[in-house]
């Protein structure tokens, strides 16, 4: 049995968690930048805003991902066997691909958006080898993260006997039975990594046939693309990417609360049920994507009305109700790590709030590509998965410091950056609510107005987190000279 | 209450109310200590009516919402009704600039080029109708202008870097 203190797991970590964090702390700015464009503040050309559009958003999607890959990686290193070889070969096209798109964007202009929808990547004013260069990038980061999901997925099934041992399909149909047996049993966070090595592997199968397609649309621009197709498919992937972010930084939850509130978690009926739930709707999600594609057969827009509701149903059940439970009456010290780790979950449910009310149809007339979407997944991603990222971070600091963080800092910390958070969030939901359209650069009213505010508001926003970077360092520096083993994630069942 | 109105505070309650219940349990820590086993008994029973309420409301909230749906048949995008054409570009809008107040209208919107969307402001700047503009497809997006004035079509889905000036105002009613 590997521990988190074993060296070879934790540079993994780091080596993923810290390129995830460090371009996310970018993109905060590039963020603000938009935000700041669009209150009238910072001029900047359509091109320019667009090209910055979509770098901010490819590069914090696979940065949160990073930090989900590197988190999952650690847990589940302990429990099965993971070759850090393959895990940097991972990195490495994911890396190589960022690079690419990251040319594409600053250097070629390319503004066709993360969630490019053919046939645009070939209809843009930026040069044609910069629509190659993203689509490249993007396919590399693709392979980069289905070597780590193979390597996920076959993990867990080798160490719990195959897919229903992985699912622990006995454990709920044929419980005596598999007393009896002695089989080991998954821990909670052994299905977020099964849920991600297998999702993950349909959607990035999705992006890549995607991916080659329009790849050879660009080397041949005879080559026909079905417009609605293309759609399909690339909701399919972006939207589970997105989603698995979520669901992948929850095993840091598993881990982290257990640990912070000195409780155990154990896997359970309800949990495995859950898990399996939402392993099925995650994949048909993606319908409320093209609820205003009137052509899109009629059954699929009530099938993603009805499984977008439903997915609140594990979330909200198994996660976040243990998450609570583990917390009631346990005397939790509220360290920087506990209070980001716990905030996370409100991020997580009200973003998921917002969600639902997009992904009921009526409603979506109204809300379909208003700013309430990027309103929504700014919560459920800043407002949960980073500061799941964060929290599990200060985790393991605070574990292996001798230094511990003061009132005041703690104060200050939570009043910048969840209350900037807060103003930069509902300056996204009024504008959304009141109809103004996401991806313009120039605003109808009320737009630009609500737009200063939300700028203000992540401006403190990203001084809270300034905060917290700084106190990290000072906690990093705190390490005693002998030592430091990382205590968190010790207690597993071998 | 406008739609805005009533679609925010509906976020505005339930998230408060999803706050306040994790506020609650954030002061429980400042409560003497319980042992992790007795918290599970209560728990597990709050926590099945919870199940059964949330599936509940959502089950019911996707049935009430059916009806609401703006999707049409193929035969009954043929009943009676003004069809209007809209076709979209990369940036504009081609489509007439005046329409009646108070008839059915069956917009058949396609595009061009790239993916747009077609979105009805009405004049006082709300959303009231959209539908996406699909190159090789046409959607049918039925609409009822109750009332005469400017309204404006501004295009929903990212075209490229004039997306946002991509828009046509038109006139409902013969002011
Ligand atoms: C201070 C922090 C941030 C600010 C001010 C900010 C601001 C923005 C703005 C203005 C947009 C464009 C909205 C539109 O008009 O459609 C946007 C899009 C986006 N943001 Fe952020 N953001 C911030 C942080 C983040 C973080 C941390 C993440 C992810 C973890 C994130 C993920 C995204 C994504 C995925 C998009 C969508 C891009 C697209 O539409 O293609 N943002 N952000
Ligand atoms: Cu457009």
């Amino acid at each position: 049995m590997v521990l988190t203190s074993d060296n070879t797991s934790r540079r993994v970590m780091t080596l993923y968690m810290g390129t995830g964090l460090a371009l996310t702390a970018l993109m905060m700015f590039a963020g603000l930048m938009l935000r700041a464009s669009q209150a009238g503040w910072m001029p900047m050309s359509p091109g320019q805003f667009y090209a910055v559009l979509t770098l901010h958003g490819a590069v914090v999607i696979v940065a949160l991902m990073l930090c989900g890959m590197g988190g999952l990686w650690i847990l589940m290193r302990r429990l099965t066997s993971l070759s850090a070889s393959t895990a940097l070969i991972a990195y490495a096209c994911i890396a190589a691909g960022a690079a690419a798109v990251i040319a594409a964007t600053l250097f070629g202009g390319f503004a066709g958006l993360y969630t490019f929808l053919a046939p645009l990547p070939f209809y843009g004013s930026w040069p044609y080898w910069s629509t190659g260069a993203f689509l490249i990038g993007m396919s590399l980061i693709t392979i980069g993260w289905m070597a780590w999901c193979m390597q996920m997925l076959g993990a867990v099934l080798r160490a719990y006997g195959g897919a229903l041992g992985a699912l622990a399909w006995d454990f709920v149909w044929h419980r005596k039975a598999f007393d009896a047996s002695g089989r080991p049993l998954p821990p909670p966070e052994a299905f977020p990594a099964l849920m991600a090595g297998f999702d993950g592997m349909l959607a990035g199968m999705s992006a890549m046939l995607l991916g080659v397609a329009l790849i050879v649309r660009w080397i041949d621009a005879r080559v026909l693309i079905n417009p609605l197709w293309a759609k399909n498919l690339t909701y399919f992937f972006a939207h589970t990417y997105a989603n698995l972010i979520i669901y992948m930084l929850a095993a840091l939850i598993y881990v982290g609360l257990p640990y912070a509130t000195g409780r155990k978690y154990h896997t359970s009926t309800a949990l495995v049920v859950g898990w399996w739930c939402s392993m099925l709707l995650t994949l048909t999600n993606y319908f409320h994507h093209l609820y205003m594609d009137f052509v899109q057969p009629g059954s699929f827009q009530y099938l993603g009305e009805l499984s977008s509701y439903l997915s609140a149903v594990p979330v909200t059940v198994v996660t976040i109700f243990s998450a609570l439970m583990l917390v009631w009456r346990s005397g939790m010290k509220w360290t920087l790590g506990a209070i980001f780790m716990y905030t996370g979950l409100i991020g997580w449910v009200v973003g998921g709030i917002g969600a639902e009310i997009d992904a009921t149809v009526p409603f979506n007339t109204h809300l379909h590509n208003t700013l309430w979407v990027p309103a929504h997944f700014h919560t459920y991603l800043v407002g949960g998965c980073v500061l799941f990222a964060v929290g599990w971070v200060f985790l393991c600091l605070e574990s292996r410091s001798i230094r511990r963080t003061g009132t005041l800092m703690r104060w200050a910390v939570g009043l910048l950056t969840f209350g900037g958070m807060a103003v930069f969030l509902m300056g996204f939901y009024c504008a959304g609510a009141y109809g103004a359209p996401r991806r313009y650069a120039i605003e109808p009213p009320p737009g630009p107005e609500l737009a200063k505010i939300a700028s203000i508001g992540a401006t403190v926003m990203i001084i809270g987190f300034a905060l917290v970077f700084a106190e990290g360092v000072r906690l990093r520096f705190g390490y005693p000279d002998g030592d430091a083993t990382m205590r968190i994630g010790q207690e597993v069942e071998a | 209450m406008s739609v805005a109105v009533k679609l925010l505070v509906m976020f505005l309650v339930l998230a408060n109310a999803a706050i306040a219940i994790f506020l609650a349990v954030a002061y429980s820590t400042h409560h003497p200590v319980r042992e992790q086993h007795d918290v599970p008994q209560r728990g597990y029973s709050i926590r099945g009516r919870w199940f059964l309420v949330l599936v509940l409301c959502l089950i019911a909230s996707f049935a009430a919402s059916i009806p609401f749906y703006p999707y049409m048949s193929a035969t009954s995008a043929l009943g009676p009704a003004r069809k209007v054409p809209v076709i979209a570009e990369q940036y504009a809008f081609i489509m007439p600039s005046r329409l009646p107040v108070g008839k059915a209208i069956i917009f058949e919107v396609t595009s061009r080029d790239v993916n747009h969307d077609f979105g009805i402001y009405n004049p006082q700047g709300h959303l009231i109708a959209q539908v996406q503009a699909m190159p090789d497809y046409t959607n049918y997006l039925r609409v009822i202008f109750h009332e005469p004035g400017q309204y404006t079509a501004r295009c929903l889905e990212y075209c490229g870097i004039g997306h946002a000036i991509m828009a046509k105002t038109f006139t409902v009613g013969d002011k």
